[in-house]
């Protein structure tokens, strides 16, 4: 008796929400999509955002709605997404941090990202760059590491805030080429630039877009950058892994994908996986990425799960030891 | 290219009109955006960023920072008219400015707004022209140490202004520091007093903080109140122009406001707030009436806003010269070049020389224009106040509620306004002055951080402070303010 309830209890749920997937393959999408962002109009992860949703909302023929709700490193446009009722019209773009680094930074963080986001692509990743005032003592990668490893915390760095991407880079870096270097905590990059060219602190890891222009003003000098393979917009510098000490796998790069509320239709997710893959296909769509400092990525829904999975692992021991040098 | 000459250069950008137009529609709009309350420049030129990509970059950036100093100009309305301040920069013009306007005299606090503004503005131009190459190097000169001893003195030189007792006014900037504590921790990532709401992350809003201790209070406090007194049925021109005796005190404030304005706006942070804090200071310190301040002294609304917009013209050479942004508009400034491919930084001067001086020969065509389209309008602004106030009331909570809504789009805020706003009802009614608690929420995050992150550089030598010479300067001024202050005391405590 209980059983049959029970299995005309999951019928009838079932049946509730199968209804409007059924109705929807044919139509979807039939009315405005709404995509979040944790940052506010005009950042960078907001202009991401546009320059992707632009070209998908021709595809798709519903207009796309960009829904700003900055705050908490991004984390409020996640909690915002994951609060709107409108399954299936409702998605995000996020930088890596809420996906990855938030669940231990952010105590009360109101989501778990395993079981209530659905990946959907990987939009584009960005490496970072180590840059140091163009009269610092050393050229290059291995003079910078003799200098920081001469004494503890005689060569300091900034970061733009604790588990920000820069202060995590620059915490792994420490640890895979046995330093240790000062933190110091600024709220954003052109803050730490600044710092940088007045002599306040040593170094910084950041964008290479937000480097480039004081390497031309010959202000500023790069000595390495975090991803495996050179970068187009950071052209002559040389990749980190391998050198001064540091292991062939060492790689650090932040990166912005498109996601979903889980329980989105399965069909949905792939089918803007495949669009959004098309649109990073365009060379003209690279280059306004490249000219912010993006290098295009795309891949399958799966593919960026694991990114996020492997990405938890590598910044939780990096926090592990940050943790446990307070 | 000399200052000069890439002036001239920019006026010739200036003034194609297919760029002019875009200038006069940012100024237009800029008035009647910082006139609605709440509804501020932030919200304005975010809704028009996605629209400047059908424009030039010279056309968009002149359009947005048109809205920009436009928006000064008419915040200043909102704040003498109905106390209703956006920004802390403007909470010191309610100062002066309301209680003119409640005396009937409205007209006369918005021409002397209106042309210090002008004032303040072409000075910070001048300023600019000559100096911009100065004003950046300086940029990077201060260091964290000088940050921290410039805001203190900030903090110190104004704490008391505005207040009748100086303990009251202590009081407030306490409660501000306090309140300025609320947030994300950026050296350690602890959360303090946030409560577990992800709202409270980033901080206190500053909008909703702003609107409910002045707007939302002042609402409440008139529920009691049955019809304005005080306001003439019909406004002759006269009525709206200074007496003869005002105008002649004008002029010397807002130069001093000025220079205060377009010094300490080159230096990004709070460059305009400590500006119009330390012009009103100055102003009640030097004046040989301080008893006025406070019950519509001319000069209290002329220094204050001749700073803040030297300060607002000033505040684009960190912006445009080393890519850093001053505050959240000039944040969206930078995002908004970004778009068009320009990157903001050491060689914007030299790689884009039209857009730069475009941009500021187009802050003297819209700062001319703003002048032309609001002494005019003084007259309409003034006849708001005859608006009945179970009309006007009830309008102004639901703009207050629109622009708190539209700086993140999160409904929190605006239940953090209510209970605000009756925050500021009770402090009002204890004669208490929010202004000063303002100041307090705004400077404190600063003092901390740049402190914290000074005694972290020096690895935890307080000499720091005194070593690097540029805080060693504010240091002394520090000092010497606090022994003027105590000497002054002791004196009226036993007359010689």
């Amino acid at each position: 008796m209980t059983i049959s309830r029970r299995a005309a209890l999951i019928g009838a749920a079932v049946l509730t929400f199968a209804t409007p997937a059924l109705a929807q393959d044919a139509a979807w999408p039939s009315k405005p999509l709404h995509t979040f962002v944790g940052f506010p109009a005009g950042s960078s992860p907001d202009l991401l955002a546009r320059i992707v949703t632009d070209p998908l909302a021709a595809t798709l023929g519903q207009p796309i709605v960009i829904e700003n709700k900055p705050g908490a490193g991004g984390v409020i446009g996640i909690q915002q997404m994951l609060n709107a009722k409108d399954q299936d019209y409702t998605f995000g773009t996020t930088i890596n941090g809420p996906m990855t680094t938030a669940p231990r930074l952010v105590p009360d963080l109101g989501y778990d990202v395993a079981a209530d986001v659905a990946p959907v692509a990987l939009i584009a990743t960005s490496p970072l760059v180590l840059v140091v005032a163009a009269d610092f003592v050393a050229d290059d990668l291995a003079g910078f590491v003799t200098a920081a490893g001469a004494e503890p915390e005689v060569v300091s760095y900034g970061s733009v805030g604790k588990g920000s991407g820069a202060h995590l880079t620059a915490e792994l870096f420490s640890d895979r080429a046995g330093v240790e270097m000062l933190h110091i905590p600024y709220t954003s990059y052109a803050e730490v630039t600044t710092a940088i060219i007045g002599h306040e602190i040593d170094s910084g890891f950041m964008a290479p877009s937000a480097a480039m222009q004081y390497v031309e003003a010959g202000t500023l000098k790069i000595l390495g950058i975090t991803s495996q393979v050179p970068f187009d917009q950071a052209p002559g510098v040389p990749v980190m892994a391998g050198q001064a000490g540091l292991p062939d796998d060492f790689r650090a790069e932040l990166w912005n994908a498109f996601i979903a509320p889980a329980g989105t239709d399965e069909a949905i997710i792939n089918k803007l996986n495949a669009d959004i893959n098309v649109i990073l296909a365009d060379p003209a769509v690279q280059k306004r990425l490249a000219d912010m400092g993006w290098q295009v990525a795309g891949g399958t829904a799966a593919e960026l799960q694991q990114r996020i999975v492997e990405d938890t692992e590598i910044w939780g021991a990096v926090l592990d030891r940050i943790d446990a040098k307070n | 290219m000399s200052g000069w000459e890439g002036f001239l250069h920019g006026l010739s950008v200036a003034l194609q009109p297919e760029v002019l137009i875009y200038c006069v529609f940012g100024v237009v709009l800029g008035t009647f955006v910082g006139v609605l309350p709440g509804i501020g420049a932030m919200a304005t030129i975010s809704l028009l960023l996605p629209i400047t990509y059908y424009l030039s970059p010279e056309a968009a950036l002149i359009m947005l920072a048109g809205v920009y100093y436009g928006s000064q100009y008419g915040g200043a309305v909102a704040s003498i008219l109905l106390r209703l301040p956006g920004t802390p920069q403007s909470a010191v013009t309610t100062l002066d400015g309301y209680p003119l306007a409640q005396q009937g005299r409205a007209g006369v606090a918005l021409f002397t707004s209106m042309t210090s503004s002008f004032l303040g503005s072409f000075f910070g131009i001048c300023v600019l022209i000559v100096l911009s190459g100065f004003l950046s190097r300086a940029a990077t000169a201060f260091g964290a140490a000088d940050y921290a001893a410039m805001m203190i003195l900030g903090l110190v030189a104004a704490s008391t202004i505005g207040a009748k007792h100086p303990a009251k006014g202590l009081a407030m900037v306490v409660l501000g520091l306090i309140l300025g504590c609320v947030g994300t921790d950026v050296n350690s990532g602890a959360q303090r007093f946030t409560f577990g709401q992800a709202e409270l992350m980033d901080g206190v809003n500053l909008v909703a903080l702003a609107m409910g201790l002045f707007g939302v209070a002042e609402v409440i406090a008139n529920i009691q109140v049955a019809e304005r007194t005080g306001v003439p049925r019909r406004i002759a021109m006269r009525d709206l122009l200074p007496r003869r005796e005002e105008l002649k005190r004008i002029p010397f404030p807002a130069l001093r406001g000025a220079s205060l304005g377009s010094f300490f706006g080159a230096l990004p942070g709070t460059g305009s707030t400590i500006s119009s804090f330390l012009a009103y200071a100055t102003e009640r310190r030097i004046s040989r009436h301080p008893e006025k301040f406070g019950n519509g002294a001319v000069e209290g609304v002329a220094g204050p806003e001749a700073a803040n917009n030297a300060a607002a013209i000033s505040a684009f050479v960190p912006t445009l010269t080393l890519g850093i942004p001053g505050d959240p508009i000039m944040a969206l400034m930078l995002g908004a070049l970004v778009i068009h491919g320009v990157q903001p930084g050491p060689l914007m001067l030299e790689a884009r020389p039209d857009m730069f001086w475009g941009l500021i020969a187009s802050f003297g065509i819209g700062n001319l224009l703003l002048l032309i389209l609001n002494l005019p309008l003084i007259g309409i602004w003034v006849s708001m106040l005859r608006i009945p106030f179970r009309w006007l009331y009830p309008a102004i909570l639901i703009f207050v509620c629109l622009g708190v809504y539209s700086v993140r789009g999160a409904p929190f805020d605006i239940f953090a306004v209510a209970l605000i706003g009756a925050i500021g009802y009770a402090l009002s009614l204890a004669r208490f002055n929010p202004a000063l608690l303002l100041l307090g929420f705004v400077l404190g995050p600063l003092i901390e951080t740049n402190l914290r992150r000074a005694l972290l550089i020096s690895r935890g030598d307080p000499m720091i402070f005194l070593e690097r010479p540029i805080s060693a300067a504010f240091v002394a001024a520090i000092a010497a303010l606090i022994l003027v202050s105590v000497v002054q005391s002791l004196r009226r405590v036993r007359p010689a």
